[in-house]
């Protein structure tokens, strides 16, 4: 009784209050006070209900990342297409199978998911998953509830990857540097994530995008892409440029020695994705031009 | 007792109390790196055996039992896990920083001495920087069940304080890939300077395995005492796996495992019953 109250107490004081608190402190009293957000386990939202004229289904594609290398601005061009649904790019769907890495995942958890993709007759949905491809139990939930759903991946030269990656979870490393370090660097391992994926799903219900061919040639692209989920190969309106860069440090101002390193722990997993990838452009990842 | 007295409070309270006095574990951000000044009689260089993983799978109890031989040393009070190496994946690692390392491991004349971090193995970018600083170093690797480990090193990750989010799972998850991880070692170091062993079969003879351990750190026959004094064990934890996710995850390491056991063929499969699940049970 005296818990629950105090629980409800903290739970209703002001944001500014939590925010003087250090995060993890912040992040445990969330959880003490029965919050909480997406991709936490104890996480489980439910989908709205469609409106009407809409039916809910399997999504009919997923973009499952990788994080830092374009894929909202890609999927976001996709979903310009009319006979492409909008979609909740929500969050909450984005890491619908985050509880799942080691709870049951059963029929009613499959119906759940369905219902985050509502779509009007004649068009198709997509799902959305920044960590897809990193998370390696997404892939085998997907192809469970989505077992025809076409899957793309956007890959982007690693060193520039994680050069972004890593100023985005600057803010989280006080907690344990490592854990955080090490989950950048290992999002760049592609082959390996690509052939996990390929276990799971059909080779031919797998495309894989190089980021830099999507900002070099947009257009070519995106129609190859519109081909691949089996839409009208038209362009949207509106213009096609690539989002700003995130900011993150390039390549160019690492000192010669750690560019070197990094480069060496990449190349034989970006040799091995060349060999997966028979379209796969090296040139346009000039830290791998060279084959290691 | 302070130090009694802040165990028995929460992991986040307990560590906003620590760093409020400046005190921080060799993993977290704002630890002093500045090695410890030797003390007469001591002469710092290269550790001359590092264990590199991985997390619960004996690392403490076995790190203790190497430093009892006589012929290893430890000061007490420097930490088993030195951690010095992980910071650096987009730093620069030059003479400075690695001479910086190599002063973290003072020892006596005649004696050995080493470290034991098991976040080593699954930081592909640790291998090449040890193997410039420490060529000659020995690698220790323990390795356990996958799918076990995977449980208990989440919940020991939680009762530490880590959010309960898809991340800290993910990396729970990740440390299991030995075959993969190792791989990326012996390509920085020859197969004769690495030993990996499991856990399982230390449990069940380490006498036998110690000897294994001692012999290829160079050091003569010895027997400890408390062989079976296990440390850091159990403690539970929020999360129990669901014997469906317990299936999926042994699909996910079953490659990985068999070919962990092609890269070291004393491996037994056998004692790591989780593998043997049926696949494709939902």
């Amino acid at each position: 009784m005296v818990r629950t109250s105090a629980r409800r107490l903290v739970g209703r004081l002001p944001d500014r209050w939590h925010r003087t608190l250090p995060s993890d402190l912040r992040a445990d009293l969330r959880r003490r006070t029965g919050q909480s957000s997406p991709g936490d386990l104890a996480h489980r939202p439910v989908a709205p209900a469609p409106a009407a004229g809409e039916r809910t289904g399997p999504p009919d594609f997923a973009v499952l990342g990788a994080a830092d290398a374009g894929a909202p601005w890609w999927l976001s061009l996709v979903s310009d297409h009319p006979g492409v649904a909008p979609g909740h790019r929500s969050a909450d769907a984005a890491h619908y199978f985050a509880p799942f890495a080691t709870d049951r995942f059963g029929p009613a958890d499959v119906a759940a998911f369905h219902a985050w993709f509502p779509r009007r007759p004649g068009r198709i949905i997509g799902f959305w998953a920044p960590d897809g491809s990193a998370h390696p139990w997404v892939a085998p939930l997907l192809y469970r509830s989505a077992p025809r759903a076409q899957v793309l991946v956007l890959v982007r030269d690693p060193v520039e990857r994680l050069l972004d990656g890593l100023d985005h979870t600057a803010a989280d490393l006080g907690a344990h540097p490592g854990t955080w370090l090490s989950d950048a660097v290992d999002r760049g391992f592609y082959a390996e994530q690509l052939t996990r994926l390929v276990a799971v799903f059909p080779r031919d219900q797998v495309r894989v995008l190089q980021y830099e061919r999507c900002v070099a040639d947009p257009q070519g692209t995106l129609a190859s892409t519109y081909e691949f989920l089996g839409v009208e190969t038209t362009h949207p309106a509106r213009p096609l440029e690539a989002p700003a860069p995130a900011g993150g440090r390039a390549a160019s101002t690492l000192d010669p020695g750690t560019l070197g390193r990094l480069r060496s722990m990449y190349a034989a997993d970006v040799d091995a994705l060349s060999d997966l990838l028979p379209e796969f452009d090296r040139t346009l990842w000039p830290n791998f031009a060279a084959p290691a | 007792m302070v130090r009694r007295a802040l165990r028995r409070l929460p992991a986040p309270v307990r560590s906003t109390l620590l760093h409020a006095r400046g005190d921080y574990a060799p993993w977290e951000d704002g630890f002093d790196f500045l090695p410890p000044p030797p003390v007469p009689g001591e002469q710092p260089g290269p550790p001359d055996f590092v264990g590199i993983g991985v997390q619960k799978a004996g690392t403490s109890w076995w790190f203790e039992l190497i430093v009892d031989h006589p012929g290893v040393y430890h000061r007490p009070g420097i930490p088993k896990e030195r951690h010095y190496l992980s910071r650096f994946v987009t730093g620069a690692f030059g003479p400075a920083e690695a001479a910086v390392y190599r002063d973290w491991f003072p020892r006596l004349a005649g004696t050995i001495t080493g470290e034991w971090t098991p976040d080593y193995l699954g930081q592909p970018w640790v291998t090449p920087l040890l193997a410039g600083v420490a060529p000659d170093a020995r690698l220790l690797v323990l390795v356990r069940d996958p799918v076990e480990r995977f449980v208990s090193g989440l919940n020991f990750r939680l009762r530490m304080g880590a959010p309960a989010t898809s991340a800290t799972v993910s990396d729970a998850v990740r440390r299991g890939f030995y075959a993969r991880h190792l791989q990326q070692v012996l390509g920085c170091f020859p197969a004769g300077q690495v030993l990996v062993q499991q856990y399982e079969r230390c449990r069940v003879d380490p006498a036998t395995e110690l000897a294994r351990t001692y012999a290829f750190l160079g050091l003569d026959r010895f027997e400890p005492g408390g062989l079976r004094r296990l440390v850091n064990v159990g403690g539970g934890g929020p999360v129990s796996l669901d014997p469906g996710a317990a299936d999926r995850l042994a699909d996910l390491y079953r490659a990985d495992a068999l070919e962990l056991a092609r890269l070291v063929p004393s491996l037994d499969l056998d004692l790591w019953p989780s593998l043997h699940r049926g696949s494709d049970r939902w």
